[in-house]
């Protein structure tokens, strides 16, 4: 890698050339060093390591957006970049509000970096992928086959520069690691996951993810499928959040301006149960999506979202929030450098309540607990409309049952947030986004 | 070409010596253009450039990769070095490199790097008019374009050089309806692997106008309905049923690794003797078309499954090897930045002889799916779900009302075993496939197909009244 200096004295030329040509420019550069190793059945089945950087060009002139990316540092091809988004800024549409927010007083101090990650030998790494493994053998004798087993790391530094005077570097490091495996018995097979994310190496637990891998697994073995019905059914953490996710994009400010949002006009109603309050937290030290910027050089902030059910507000990036005569929250997200930022979440979740996930099982007398969806890709963010393949275990009498597999479950997002009546004390992250177990009161399970 | 053959030779050779049986090398550089109209503007466009190199060294069942965006020969020297250094020792080789001639030729008309950018603009643009005045009730209407050249050059150990170009533009319109209570959506897609006389071949207002006439008409649709019943799948509905049901369980490095509900079933029935399945990536102009794979082999149509018997894989070069057979020429990746895996190309079900009309007339009740949207599948178990975009019920062996959105959920093995109407119709569908965190574009087909009892995710009728 080049030095930090190095790379803002790189973004601080492009956004000077692309000045002096009469735009006003911000440079958004990535570098970042990767390791992936994969390992099955004790054996190291691939160990990948690479090193990847980049940059996109934004700039403004007379109104109009022009942007271009590259991954070529040549002086020649920044030359290049710059004359390119020069050029695409000549057939966009202008717009009042297409600005670039000015410097800031100072940012958070979060921190993302694991001194120690870097001098772990690979060999340790490698150990810890497959301590995860035994663990998931160790378990039950049933879990046979190993689907996926790895490790991953990677070691980043953002750069953002723009014409207004933002000049902003943050390094951050994050690690993964995870199983996929399969638990056999007679002819039937079912699959199961655990995962990990965090800053900090040690913090990844082997021991949990390979035990938590097994235990979806196994629990799944003899599921059936169930008749068609209406119950109350019960989200744990790792559903709850792929609800979440596919909520996220509802409560961008963007989608509100454009019409496309189901909470548009909401502010200050009731979008949800009262026992549901949502947050997005960019200055949680330690978490996947904190930074202490956003993807234009924005300080991050915590926003309250829905508090009680209640709507707060949404989330803006400096050109939703300009049209509203506002200030950002820090929302400005970049998918990576090769696109200009949209609207995004950083650490975003649901406060816990105070019931354990088995307290909530315990009042069920007849619902199912779903473990996993299929399909939440295909789900309408727009609209809301969700019809998802679902497996589980059916609960009866308050206790977990027998497991459910092969239905579908069909709704309505707004109806499932307010129909939401009990939350868990197990607020668990995946990734950047995290939930607690939530029961909805009663949802169509297609079946038989 | 980035490198001479000589420099290409001294990349394998110093990977070789210090490590691994079998090394390869995958240059990339890839110029795309994106622009994107939203609120009758648009909104943003893209060029940009992406570069950069894979290598990947093989010891057995061992992979060592590495990749980087700096292409320099000595940086390549080294990173070949330090990959292959995982895989050691290693044992110096005279390489011979020898370039396999191409399956097929594609012509390309008019190249999407040679259309001025204006031209671009203004087709954005009037499919954005188009499908705004169709009705007040849309609201926003969102509009893709994106092309982008690709120039790959491979060379392994095994003495295959190849050098390819692969070329594709598509063009995706989203249409918002709302009557101020509800929203929905509905989506069209132009794509393949050609030039931009594929807007001369697909009228895309024609297209726009599709979708927004459905987001409109889906306003006013009663929710799908729940429980088993019958489904006919018309053969303009695209494939992402084959697809989900059925092709990710044919990937080999899956069967191999037990994760496929195929695992050890070739030879056998597997299906209704009236399908079908093949793999073609030598299909002109399709989305999934390509002429060599990303390890440079040769493309080739295989066919999977013919009259119900399971008779093929998909293999790439690692899984190939470890059964010392030959790949199928499914070695796919989504850039230098990934180990290539055995993928899908163009996917379908082959016709059969039915007329899809009569299918219709025989069938009493049940639901029409008119276009399939995305899909998943578990290969495991062969438990599947895909959405349904466009539906109608199926009222006396006509074609009833159109229902709002739903998803069927099924068990592949289960559900083509009973498929029981093959139609005489083929109609392709694009999109982009997502497995191991890799997507790479596809095509998927199939004729008109009737399923006699299959999963709807629907709602129960007393719900469908509230809504």
């Amino acid at each position: 890698m080049k030095s930090e200096k190095e790379y803002i004295d790189l973004a601080r030329g492009v956004v000077e050339r692309a000045h002096a040509k009469g735009a006003l420019a911000e440079a958004f550069l990535v570098a970042e060093e990767s390791l992936e190793v994969e390992i099955r059945d004790q054996e190291i089945e691939a160990l990948t390591q690479a090193q990847e950087r980049g940059l996109g060009l934004r700039l403004i002139r007379e109104g109009r957006l022009g942007f271009a990316f590259t991954d070529d540092f040549n002086p020649a091809s920044l030359e290049e970049l710059v004359e390119e988004a020069l050029e695409n800024s000549r057939l966009t549409t202008p717009d009042e509000y297409n600005v670039l927010p000015p410097p800031s007083q100072e940012y958070p101090d979060i921190p993302l970096w694991d001194q120690e990650i870097e001098a772990i030998p690979v060999k340790d790494k490698i150990e810890l992928a497959m301590e995860i493994e035994r663990q998931a053998r160790a378990y039950d004798p049933r879990v046979k086959i190993t689907e996926s087993c790895s490790y991953s790391e990677t070691r980043y530094l953002v750069v953002v520069n723009n014409s207004l005077g933002i000049e902003a570097l943050y390094r951050g490091t994050q690690c993964g690691a995870s199983i996929y495996l399969v638990a056999l018995e007679g002819e039937e097979a079912q699959t199961g996951f655990g995962f990990m994310y965090n800053r900090y190496y040690r913090n990844l637990d082997p021991v949990k993810i390979g035990r938590e891998g097994a235990q979806r697994a196994v629990r799944m073995l003899g599921a059936r499928r169930i008749s068609t019905r209406r119950a109350p059914v019960v989200l744990d953490p790792y559903v709850a959040v792929s609800f979440l996710e596919f909520l996220a994009p509802a409560l961008s400010a963007e989608a509100v301006q454009k019409g496309k949002s189901l909470f548009r006009g909401k502010v200050g109603h009731q979008v949800a149960s009262p026992a549901l309050t949502l947050w997005d937290d960019g200055l949680i030290p330690g978490g996947i999506g904190s930074s202490p910027f956003d993807g234009e050089g924005v300080p991050t902030q915590r926003t309250p979202l829905v508090l009680k059910g209640e709507l707060q507000g949404f989330l803006h990036n400096t050109y939703t929030a300009a049209k509203e005569g506002r200030s950002s929250t820090g929302n400005a997200s970049r998918a990576s450098f090769k696109s200009p930022p949209r609207i995004g979440t950083t650490n975003f979740y649901l406060e816990p309540g105070i019931l354990s996930p088995e307290d909530i099982i315990r009042e069920i007398n007849e619902g199912l607990y779903l473990t996993e969806v299929m399909g939440m890709h295909t789900a309408n963010p727009i609209s809301g409309d969700f019809s998802l393949g679902a497996s589980g275990i059916w609960i009866e009498k308050g206790e977990l049952a027998r497991p459910v597999r092969g239905v579908a479950i069909a709704g309505n997002i707004i109806e499932v947030l307010k129909n939401v009546d009990r939350v868990g004390n197990d607020l668990t992250f995946y990734g950047s986004t995290g939930s607690p177990t939530l029961r909805v009161a009663g949802l169509t399970i297609s079946g038989s | 070409m980035f490198f001479s053959e000589d420099a290409l030779r001294e990349i394998l050779a110093a990977a070789l010596a210090a490590g691994g049986d079998f090394a390869e090398i995958f240059i990339e550089r890839r110029d795309i253009t994106n622009i994107s109209c939203e609120d009758n503007k648009i909104e943003g466009l893209i060029t940009g450039r992406d570069q950069g190199a894979g290598i990947r060294v093989l010891k057995g069942d061992k992979t060592a990769y590495g990749y980087t965006t700096h292409l320099h020969k000595e940086t390549l020297i080294s990173l070949a070095q330090e990959v292959a250094r995982v895989l050691a020792p290693g044992q110096a080789r005279e390489l011979v490199l020898t370039r396999p001639p191409s399956p097929v030729e594609f012509v390309i008309k008019e190249r999407p790097d040679q259309v001025e950018v204006k031209r671009k603009v203004d087709l954005v643009l009037q499919v954005n008019s188009a499908a705004r005045q169709v009705d007040p009730r849309v609201v926003q209407v969102v509009v893709g374009y994106g092309d982008g050249v690709q120039q790959v050059t491979i060379a392994n150990s095994e003495g295959v050089l190849v050098e390819d170009e692969r070329l594709r533009c598509r063009l995706v319109i989203q249409v918002i309806a709302s009557d101020g209570q509800i929203i929905q959506t509905a989506m069209e897609t132009i794509g393949g692997h050609k030039g931009w006389e594929i807007f001369q071949e697909v009228d895309p207002l024609e297209k726009a106008c599709q979708a927004a006439r459905r987001a409109v008409a889906l306003l006013t649709a009663p929710p799908a309905p729940a429980g088993k019943m019958p489904v006919i799948m018309s053969g303009e509905a695209g494939g992402t049923m084959i697809h989900e049901a059925c092709g990710h369980g044919l990937e080999a490095d899956l069967v191999q690794k037990q994760l496929s509900v195929y695992s050890g079933k070739k030879g056998q029935m597997v299906a209704s003797p009236l399908i079908t399945v093949i793999d073609d990536p030598t299909l002109p102009g399709k989305y999934g078309s390509y002429r060599f794979d990303d390890e440079g082999t040769p493309a080739q149509r295989t066919v999977l499954i013919e009259k119900g018997v399971l008779k093929e894989y998909l293999y790439d070069y690692l899984t190939a090897r470890k059964e010392g057979r030959a790949s199928t020429g499914n070695g796919r990746r989504e850039s230098y930045q990934y180990r290539p895996i055995p993928r899908m190309s163009n996917t379908f079900i082959a016709p059969g002889e039915d007329r899809p009309e009569d299918i219709l007339r025989d069938t009493p009740h049940g639901l029409l799916v008119k276009r399939m949207g995305g899909g998943q599948v578990n290969t495991v178990t062969g438990d599947f779900v895909f959405e349904v975009a466009e539906g109608y019920l199926i009222q006396g062996g006509q074609l009833g009302p159109l229902v709002r959105g739903a998803t069927l959920t099924g068990n592949g093995p289960e559900v083509l075993k009973i498929i029981d109407r093959v139609g005489n119709d083929l109609g392709f569908a694009l999109g982009v496939c997502g497995k191991d965190g890799q997507g790479v574009p596809v095509g998927d087909a199939q004729p008109t197909i009737r399923i006699p009892e299959i999963i709807v995710g629907g709602l129960l009728p007393e719900e469908g009244k509230k809504q």
